[in-house]
């Protein structure tokens, strides 16, 4: 255990010297997020909401009322017919229905809560997808308010008002899932094809260091620059780009980790196919680029083509983004996410085997 | 005294190709043996079977009282390696490599005096991917003396050095000998193998096909009743060289 860790940091001192590494690792996510996030798509995004209000009673006037009070929501109030007929016309992006029942209290346990029923236009798939997080989060933080003491209520509004979700704040957890799955691929792939082409992992066989060591230190000092990775670029995302964060920390770094293990594992079964540099230059390629755009790195998902979602729905990266996102924009508990997590343990313990099956030290 | 290194019939083939095809010898210890031949003779297959790398079809190699197929990593743990085509990890200065390469035989070393007794004190900060070639081998001998072996391997050691790194590189070899350690060497620079050894194998073909000192060899041949045109010369090509560009070592 004391090689491994030791082993561990020296790695991790080897890596800060790399430059290369460096600007992959840290530098080019966060241009990304400038780049998308600043100067193309910057501003806030406007998500066109038509409300209508069928209940039509104070409190679902309190409802629109705080819904008015976020910037990216523009909000419509019209009637059922002519609110579908805009969404049609592509003139709304989303159109919200307040039930005749609509209350803001607390529900007897058992007892039907007021449904709100949400159309979204599939023609505006990134301003619905996240007018559909804004809206998700409102209501998860009015059920929170009414659960809770009055202070807390008020405190908690505050928040609501204050919270302008923009285009950076969908993108980050995209650029974290990416980055992520850049260190597990590419990072293994390149790394060990040349180490191993140039006779550096032959020369450390000659000595007598177990094999599994060897490894563990790899993994383990991988599983670090994750961690660290996610820190520091969320870090500069919410100083720099103003990001809101609205999910725990901890829940994104351990989905986080949990999201390295599998590509990790991905990136050592696909190094086992690979003889030289430029084969590891053409398959990462091959394996990165399609989650890289049909896992919502980007984009929301419900951009992509209906025939390939069956296909986008079950890719690591989509796990992976979906989880991240659903904790960091709209604050969801581990418990929430847990279909994407169980995702990831499945791609984990099938590419665990992958990697162990095909991945090798020897050249 | 028992040997320190002995073969016995060792064989390996790859497909139809026999590249060690019956090998035997011993090597005494703090002798300092050098495997010669053509390349393909079969030398690197040898010299990684006796290493502990590669594993042999049949026959018996014991190395510093260990038997190699029984037990490849106790024969790591009592050897040092300088291996052909390989290289450390980039981004560790040379004395981090040092340290590292102890660590794996989980030892702690003092890596400024290993690097002081191969020449290299005053490059222990400098980035191991920048030395010279000649800097690179020594670094390369002085790893593999980091668990202070009983047996020291360098496969072709000289090759790419120039004459003055190949004659500084001599001189750390005769130390090391001198400190107690057997040395095992594979050249293809036979004046290497005369300067240098104190017995030479010759290999062809996956066969010793003669085994003795350097002098030994020479009287053998000439009872032969071999003869070439004698030229009387003082001096060779080499000689001339460097009286012109002397022997100090050059930054490369």
């Amino acid at each position: 255990m004391g090689q491994v860790l030791r082993y561990t940091a020296y790695l991790l001192r080897s890596y800060a010297r790399d430059r290369t590494a460096l600007f992959f690792g840290f530098l080019f996510p966060l241009l990304f997020m400038a780049l998308f996030g600043v100067l193309n798509f910057g501003g806030s995004v406007r998500v066109s909401l038509a409300v209508v209000d069928e209940a039509k009673n104070e409190q679902s006037a309190s409802f629109i009322a705080s819904l008015r009070a976020i910037e990216t929501l523009q909000v419509t109030t019209s009637e059922r017919e002519a609110a579908l007929a805009d969404l049609t016309a592509n003139d709304r992006d989303l159109v919200l229905v307040i039930p005749t029942d609509f209350r803001i209290a607390p529900a007897a346990p058992g007892a039907n809560v007021p449904k709100l029923t949400l159309y979204e236009n599939s023609a505006e798939p990134e301003a619905a997808a996240i007018g559909r997080a804004i809206l998700s989060s409102v209501v998860n933080q009015l059920s929170f308010a009414v659960t809770r003491t009055a202070p807390v209520i008020a405190i908690e509004r505050e928040e609501i008002t204050g919270r302008n979700l923009e285009y950076v704040d969908f993108l980050t957890p995209g650029i974290l899932g990416m980055t992520i799955m850049q260190l597990g691929i590419s990072g293994v792939a390149f790394s060990f094809v040349a180490e191993r082409q140039r006779g550096v992992i032959r020369r450390i066989m000659a000595t007598p260091i177990p094999r599994r060591n060897y490894m563990a230190a790899h993994v383990l000092q991988r599983l670090i620059l994750a961690v660290v990775q996610v820190l520091i670029l969320l870090a500069v995302a919410v100083v720099a780009f103003k990001v809101t964060v609205v999910g725990g920390i901890g829940s994104l770094l351990l989905v986080a980790v949990l999201g390295a293990v599998v590509f990790l594992c991905l990136g050592f079964a696909v190094t086992g196919l690979l003889a030289t540099e430029n084969q590891a230059a053409v398959v990462t390629q091959v394996v990165t680029l399609p989650q890289l755009f049909l896992s919502g790195v980007f984009f929301s998902r419900d951009a992509v083509p209906a025939f390939l979602k069956p296909v986008a729905d079950l890719l690591p990266l989509t796990f992976l983004n979906d989880a991240l996102r659903d904790i960091a924009t709209t604050g969801a508990s581990l418990a929430d996410v847990s279909p994407q997590i169980l995702g990831l343990v499945v791609w984990a313990v099938v590419s665990f085997f992958a990697a162990y099956r095909l991945f090798r030290l020897d050249p | 005294m028992a040997p320190i290194v002995s073969v016995r019939d060792l064989r390996r083939s790859y497909g139809q190709i026999k590249a060690v095809d019956g090998v035997s010898f011993d090597v005494e210890e703090r002798e300092i043996f050098a495997l010669l031949g053509p390349n393909g003779a079969g030398k690197t297959t040898t010299v990684e079977i006796l290493e502990g790398l590669r594993e042999a079809d049949s026959g018996t190699a014991v190395v510093a009282g260990v038997d190699v197929r029984r037990d490849p990593s106790g024969v790591k743990e009592r050897i040092g390696v300088q291996l052909q085509q390989s290289a450390f990890p980039e981004n560790f200065i040379a004395r981090e490599i040092v340290e590292l390469f102890a660590l794996f035989y989980g030892k702690r070393v003092d890596s400024l005096a290993l690097l002081r007794s191969v020449g290299l004190e005053d490059k222990a900060k400098q980035k191991q991917e920048k030395l010279s070639g000649g800097q690179r081998q020594r670094l390369s001998i002085a790893v593999a003396l980091v668990n202070e072996p009983q047996v020291l391997f360098l496969d072709e050691p000289t090759t790419g050095l120039d004459p003055q790194a190949r004659r500084n590189l001599w001189e750390l070899v005769r130390a090391i000998r001198a400190r107690g350690t057997t040395v095992f060497l594979t050249t293809h620079y036979l004046d290497e193998a005369e300067a240098l050894c104190d017995r030479v194998a010759i290999m062809d073909a996956g066969r010793i096909v003669a085994l003795d000192s350097p002098p030994a060899l020479i009287q053998a041949l000439l009872r032969r009743g071999f003869s070439k045109p004698v030229v009387q010369q003082q001096a060779n090509l080499d000689d001339v060289f460097l009286d012109l560009t002397g022997h100090a070592l050059r930054e490369e």
